[in-house]
């Protein structure tokens, strides 16, 4: 199957500007489209947007939970990123969300004992390697025999919400527990705040030391230069001597690794357990980020905080407004499509 | 409790067949589907509110086939004129249409999650004299209503159709030779629209079945993946309708035997997940024989 | 309609030709002023190596590209083409290189897709489809499994439904792009047989090849084309085969470049290699080959002779059947194509667009990828980007590759530069070994040279070539040795001295020199 139309390893950076238009482009039709939802029913369409701008990015709290929120999505959105530049269409990394979610809170409500110090890098370690175990089919698939990775990374996805479904309402479910969650993790497991009154917590800062790492990988890494190459042109690659299937499989399970991430300090840092319905799509919002920031490591920076600010304004606006938090998944989706719309196709007649 | 079996596997194969014969002919014409759900998820939607408005089961119908054809008209349009990534695009539809489900029921019925309407009618059911209380038999025939009906009368009308008719000839080049079909003359784009309004068609039915043929309400996790569910089948049934269909089958007593195992030890989780199990190990197969085929290079 | 037609195609004296065409792409002119004129009822060759401008102009008789200048003569009076559709009303129809037939489908199904003959409702009708192929057929003189997939159909009857699929829709003159590059000796006579029949039945024929037998056993008329431009037009019987290699080649026009360097050790050593496809088909054989240090030994032959398959048996690119491949003495037979470079194998694509350099990616990543890993430019796990950058702008001033910036794509060059940039990356590190293959296709003239002048003195430095090419006069100019390609095995070497276009021509022909 093809890729993204847009697939971010095509972009070279060589113009900011072109860049931001690109990015931007997407964004504000969506904005329009949202709009148009929220006139038919009733709203103003601008009074709306103005309240979620400031919900957002209107004191120092809130640019904290709009951080909190883009937190998950930087990861995911990286995750999908280096896949992709791979010439991988990884569409799986929520399923790793969730794999590597649980298996963060299994090791924050198991191994009690241990000391901070040890127990949170141990869970934040066990939610990356799940993750990345997540990935080894798909990747083994997709790397050697060229199977189609679309299908079996959404696949995978059902497959590993199930099975964290099934581990929640049996073996892992909380003693005197009624609903679908496993036993809370211990202090020592938890994320430490960074703000008071804030969900923001140390997992941010994570999260942009992987950015910071992203963006080092794809500029200054042998890796990385061959990711791109391999990505852009496998021919190319192999006749230079890499090894491209190895190098498939590698982003494939560096994509779970991030998604497992995601989910972990989702799990240590804001609900300290895993419970049913764990990740609201942070895996495929991640498409959208990676998507919009186009494979860029500060385009993907910025584009997960204006998901994360969505989100998070989605959810206070409809405390001050009747507007439904709604508007912020029909947003979301119409930039993913907007995305990889060419609009430059229009004119053209098909080749 | 076998004949019970028989027929509530029946009864959650009719949604995925409908979308799953949607998502056939749209693959077969060059698109992978993967926005059934949102449109299974419209219909569901319309179809209850035109049922309870209205009256008329079969408009409710028609209007549930036609939303669905409308939101995979504007799927297929983003797809082949704006050629944009059709698995991004399918996605971003599911994301939408969720969230849009939602923001209706909360902006127009001041609900949240389940729309339940008064005087709903209901999908009529078909009961054959005589058969019903026959063992088995009587559980696969009897009680089921006509969407069941008309989605295993498309098994052979597709199969038909792909294999008889002009149009399915042409569809089948489209998405197996776009650009042979091309150099003939032939509009892949036109065709490949034509094939995801289809889809959409059926996977708005599908919908409907699920409102106002079983439950007789709309909830925003009604379609619960079935869309997806559908791409399993027919990637299960590598686009033959016949096999698609026990695809669909299959997964369809998947669904039966896992709303019987709850509370039987048996964790229905897991049985939930063989669909997508099922394919994965069907994708490898085929791509492990196609490496043996094209073997040499290295 | 067709009738109509075949009365004016019957009493026009040119049937389908062109007037003058020319089409420029940036600096290269493709097609130069050509002119040719199909007479009705005559098979009537063009006849170019690679690059020559066959396909540009195969595309603009179509109607798939318009001429900068010039016409195309339909039934005497000139025309314009808008598109095949266009060309397909005027009775012209083309088999594509590139078969345009859906593998999935039945050959009756590609035969008749698109102009099925239906009953009621739109359902097909089946006899009349399967009456109309049998036919078809039979007036061909061919038989064909109509209901056997065309992925499971072998491919010579691929490409008879091809033609018998453009006489279904009604085409009388039938334009076939190298239609025997894909075919056995035997499929080749039979196909031959079919065209002559054909031609015997009132059609013209455009048969589009570099193989001089086949051009030379069934043309009533051979244009020949070179460099874009017409060499020779006129009737089969007034030319012969030697004389057309010639013309499609070229003569030697530039004074041999002395030799400087002395023979060194074997680098490459190639040992009764053999090689079976996926389909059975026997593609090289019993080939041994050996090329030293400082001298560079050319491959000849007309293309499709198994260079592709014995350059990828010598990289790694793809397995071999049987025999042995040894670099520096080393054996490298099971080896990756990372593992060879290890041992000194340089590789110069053929395929530059898509294999010799990442077009999308900079100047400088396309110079530097494949030695990245280099301990000066990886110092703790990071690119030393400086360096890099450093080494890659000495290396395309060592090269001469004029660019605004390195830092641009790759794309942004002209063809010229875009291969120095290759061979800038390839020469890189002193190989002991290059594969130079096709290394001035699609470069200008000042290009050639400069490029010709990096071969050289890389042999010079000690250096071994193994140099590819359709280009007689390129391996004349720069060959120390030739060696002979002629269906998949060796045909003849020869030195220096001993090899004129003649002997090479007739080697290249399957005949003894």
């Amino acid at each position: 199957m093809a890729m993204p139309s847009t697939n971010p390893a095509t972009y070279t950076g060589f113009s900011a500007l072109k860049l931001i238009g690109t990015a931007l482009l997407p964004f504000a039709l969506a904005l329009v489209v949202a709009g148009v939802v929220l006139a038919m029913a009733g709203h103003n369409p601008f009074d709306v947007y103005r309240l979620l701008a400031l919900e957002s990015f209107g004191s120092s709290k809130r640019i904290a939970a709009t951080m909190a929120a883009a937190t998950p999505l930087i990861f995911t959105g990286l995750g999908t990123a280096v896949a992709f530049r791979a010439g991988a269409f990884n569409v799986g990394v929520e399923g790793c969300v969730s794999i590597g979610g649980l298996a963060a809170a299994y090791v924050g409500f198991t191994f009690v004992t241990l000391p901070a110090a040890l127990l949170l890098p141990f869970a934040m370690l066990a939610a990356a390697l799940a993750g990345l175990a997540w990935m080894i089919i798909p990747g083994l698939l997709k790397a050697r025999l060229d199977a189609d990775e679309v299908v079996t990374t959404l696949m995978m996805n059902f497959i590993a919400v199930a099975i964290a479904t099934w581990l929640v309402n049996g073996p892992l479910l909380a003693v005197g527990s009624a609903n679908s969650a496993t036993p809370m993790v211990a202090e020592a497991a938890r994320l430490p705040r960074l703000m008071r009154g804030s969900t923001l917590n140390a997992g941010f800062l994570i999260a942009l030391i992987c950015v910071l790492l992203y963006w080092l990988w794809g500029k200054r890494t042998a890796l990385g230069f061959e990711t791109r190459l391999a990505g852009m042109s496998p021919r190319f690659a192999t006749a230079t001597g890499m090894n491209v299937p190895r190098l498939v499989l590698k982003m494939m399970l560096l994509s779970g690794a991030l998604g497992g991430i995601a989910g972990g300090t989702h799990a240590l840092g804001n609900v300290y357990r895993y419970v049913d319905g764990f990740s609201p799509g942070y895996g495929f919002v991640g498409i959208a980020v990676a998507l919009l920031g186009r494979g860029n490591a500060w385009g993907i920076l910025m584009a997960a905080i204006l998901f994360g600010a969505l989100s998070t304004s989605g959810a206070t606006i409809q405390l001050f407004s009747d507007v439904p938090i709604e508007i912020v998944d029909i947003l979301q989706g119409m930039v993913m499509i907007f995305a990889v719309a060419r609009f430059g196709a229009l004119g053209r007649k098909a080749a | 409790m076998l004949d019970n079996l028989i027929h509530a596997a029946l009864i959650m194969t009719t949604p995925i067949l409908l979308a799953a014969l949607g998502g056939l002919i749209n693959r077969t014409g060059g698109i992978v589907n993967i926005g059934l759900d949102s449109m299974m998820l419209f219909g569901a939607m319309t179809a209850l509110i035109v049922a309870a408005d209205n009256g008329s089961w079969l408009l409710a119908l028609a209007v549930a086939g036609g939303t669905g054809a409308f939101i995979g008209g504007l799927m297929s349009l983003v797809i082949t004129r704006l050629k944009a990534n059709e698995i991004i695009v399918g996605l971003g539809f599911s994301i939408v249409a969720t969230g849009l489900a939602r923001f209706i029921l909360k902006s127009t019925y001041g609900v949240s999650g389940t729309l339940r309407l008064p005087d709903v009618t209901r999908l009529p059911v078909i009961d054959i004299p005589g058969v019903a209380d026959v063992p088995v038999l009587g559980a696969m025939l009897s009680g089921h209503n006509v969407l069941t009906w008309f989605a295993w009368g498309m098994v052979p009308a597709a199969a038909w159709f792909l294999v008889r008719t002009r149009a399915g000839l042409r569809l089948r080049a489209t998405g197996a030779g776009e650009k042979a079909a091309r150099s003939l003359g032939l509009r892949p784009l036109a065709i490949r629209d034509a094939s995801t309004l289809f889809a959409g068609f059926m996977a708005g039915l599908a919908g409907a079945y699920l409102s106002i043929g079983l439950v007789g309400i709309f909830n925003e996790g009604i379609t619960a993946g079935r869309g997806f569910i559908a791409l399993a089948a027919f990637y299960f049934g590598r686009n033959h309708p016949v096999m698609t269909a026990l695809g669909a089958l299959l997964f369809g007593f998947f669904d039966a035997l896992q709303i019987r195992l709850q509370g039987r030890g048996f964790p229905p989780e897991l049985v939930q997940t063989l669909p997508y199990v099922m394919v994965i190990v069907i994708l490898a197969m085929l791509a492990w024989s196609a490496k043996k085929r094209n073997g040499a290079r290295t | 309609m067709t009738q109509s037609l075949a009365l004016k195609a019957g009493e026009a004296r040119v049937r389908l030709g062109a007037r003058g065409i020319t089409r420029r792409f940036g600096a290269l002119t493709a097609n130069d002023q050509i002119d040719f004129s199909a007479r009705p009822g005559t098979i009537h060759a063009i006849v170019g190596g690679n690059g020559a401008g066959k396909s540009t102009l195969m595309r603009i008789l179509q109607g798939m590209d318009q001429p900068d200048e010039g016409s195309i003569i339909v039934n005497d009076s000139a025309v314009t083409l808008s598109g095949p559709a266009e060309a397909f009303r005027l009775g012209i129809g083309m088999v594509h290189q590139e078969f345009m037939l859906v593998n999935q489908l039945t050959m009756l199904e590609n035969l008749i897709l698109a102009r099925e003959p239906v009953s009621s409702l739109g359902v097909i009708d089946r006899a009349a489809a399967l009456k109309a192929g049998q036919d078809l057929a039979e007036r061909a003189g061919v038989t064909l499994n109509w209901h056997q997939r065309v992925q499971d159909a072998p491919v010579h009857a691929r490409q008879i439904l091809e033609i018998l699929r453009l006489l279904y829709r009604g085409a009388d003159v039938l334009i076939l792009d190298e239609p025997t590059a894909v075919l056995a000796p035997q499929q080749i006579r039979d196909l031959l047989v079919l065209l002559q029949r054909l031609r015997d039945d009132g059609r013209t024929i455009l048969f589009i090849s570099h193989k001089l037998g086949e051009v030379m056993a069934i043309s009533d008329d051979i244009t020949v084309i070179r460099t874009g431009r017409v060499i020779t037009s006129g009737p089969a019987d007034e030319t012969s085969k030697a004389q057309l290699a010639v013309q499609m080649t070229g003569e030697m026009v530039r004074a041999v470049t002395p030799r400087r360097a002395r023979e060194g050790d074997t680098v490459l050593s190639i040992t009764g290699l053999g090689l079976t496809d996926g389909r059975g088909i026997r593609r090289l054989s019993g080939i041994d080959l050996s090329v030293a240090a400082g001298e560079i030994v050319a491959l000849a032959g007309i293309s499709g002779n198994g260079q592709d398959e014995l350059v990828e048996a010598i990289t790694g690119l793809s397995s071999i059947s049987e025999g042995n491949v040894a670099l520096r003495y080393h054996d490298v037979t099971g080896m990756s194509l990372h593992q060879r470079r290890a041992l000194g194998l340089a590789y110069l694509s053929p395929d530059r667009a898509h294999e010799g350099l990442c077009l999308e990616a900079s100047i400088t990543d396309n110079v530097i990828a494949g030695h990245h890993r280099r301990a000066e430019f990886l110092a703790s796990g990071l690119l030393r980007l400086k360096a890099i950058r450093a080494h890659a702008e000495a290396q395309l001033d060592r090269f001469g590759v004029r660019r605004d910036s390195a830092a641009l794509p790759v794309s942004s060059l002209s063809g010229g530069n875009q291969q120095r940039v290759a061979i800038a990356r390839e020469l890189d590190g002193s190989p002991a070994l290059l594969i130079a293959c096709q290394p001035t296709r699609g470069v200008d003239i000042h290009g050639i040279a400069a490029i010709h002048q990096c071969l050289l003195e890389y042999r010079d430095a000690g250096g071994a070539v193994l140099l590819v090419s359709e280009e007689l006069e390129e391996i004349m100019t720069l060959a120390d040795r030739i060696t002979v390609l002629f269906n998949g095995a060796v045909r003849g070497t020869l030195r220096r001295g001993e090899a004129d276009v003649e002997s090479i021509g007739r080697l290249m022909l399957g005949e003894d020199a």
